[in-house]
């Protein structure tokens, strides 16, 4: 049961990076913007940052969907959530009103949007944790 | 290998991975060249390439309020209305009900919005409200209102009469 829902947290996070990845790179330059108006990364890191955040989103969702060093992915994705929770955080603390340029689009930076993160952050931290599917065959064959 | 080791390889290659497509992409991000915030380039100020809402500048906006030719819309918070905005402009700030305001603004041949961030986030929701809503030319204000400010529009502070059906 645990490492049914396991897999489904695995496939479900893996699927929303993917996707996360794949509406930002026709549009690489405007993601950027998105990342320097949190004014928080250098303004010269910024355009390296975006385009390296884009790629490892991508490789990472494709590791967790099709389970090719998930734990590692998960735990690379744990970290890029609770980077971007912060980073969310600081920004509606300091009332910077901005898009969140979570998945390519106009959508807004809002308190749900942090919320969303810490579920998502909850699901990698749960997949990084738990066992790796060669582990579960050996427990539980079926 | 560890968790730790692979994790940081994933990180290694898919940085590259992503420095690889951004080259490949229709508008890749400048790796050279710095971005800075919005709000802190007057020049970049709410010129965002996927905005929906056109855009006027201060200086085309500033005649038009003399003249009285376009109906002004604040997108800040009330507080910041209150203490100063745009001589004749209504408040309307996102999430709130555009329905009172609605038969003077669409009897305006132009809507320009604006708000307090040069991103313009706010006045974009605000101006994609009030195009929903019918509403014909709606424009979202670059620079908002610092520069506004800056170039010496038209200012007043007060309540917005008009606004106070929908509780503003």
């Amino acid at each position: 049961m645990m490492a049914r829902a396991l897999a489904v947290c695995r496939i479900v996070l893996g699927g929303l990076f993917i996707w996360a990845a794949v509406t930002k790179l026709p549009d690489v330059a405007a993601f950027a913007q998105d990342v320097a108006n949190y004014r928080v990364i250098p303004a010269a890191l910024v355009p390296i940052l975006a385009a390296a955040v884009v790629g490892i989103e991508l490789l990472a969702g494709i590791a967790l969907v099709t389970g090719v060093m998930e734990r590692p992915a998960a735990a690379v994705l744990a970290v890029l959530l609770a980077a971007f929770t912060g980073l969310l955080t600081q920004a509606l603390l300091r009332g910077i009103d901005l898009r969140c340029g979570c998945f390519g689009g106009d959508e807004r930076a809002s308190w749900w949007t942090v919320v969303r993160d810490l579920v998502m952050l909850a699901a990698a931290v749960a997949v990084a944790r738990g066992p790796s599917p060669a582990r579960t065959n050996v427990t539980n064959p079926a | 290998m560890g968790i730790l080791v692979r994790a940081v390889l994933l990180c290694f290659v898919g940085g590259v991975l992503g420095i690889a497509g951004n080259a490949l992409s229709p508008h890749p991000a400048r790796l050279g060249i710095p971005v800075h915030a919005a709000a802190e380039s007057s020049d970049a100020a709410c010129q965002d390439p996927r905005a929906s809402v056109a855009r006027v500048s201060v200086v085309e906006a500033k005649p038009l309020c003399i003249a009285c030719t376009a109906a002004f819309v604040d997108a800040r918070s009330a507080q910041e209305y209150a203490a100063g905005h745009i001589t004749g402009a209504v408040h309307l700030a996102p999430g709130h009900p555009a329905g009172p305001l609605l038969p003077k603004l669409s009897a305006a041949p132009t809507v320009i919005v604006y708000d307090r961030d040069r991103d313009c986030a706010a006045a974009d929701q605000v101006a994609v409200l009030l195009k929903s809503n019918g509403v014909r030319d709606v424009r979202v204000l670059t620079g908002a209102w610092p520069e506004w400010l800056a170039v010496g529009g038209p200012g007043e502070s007060g309540t917005c009469a008009l606004c106070t059906a929908g509780g503003q």
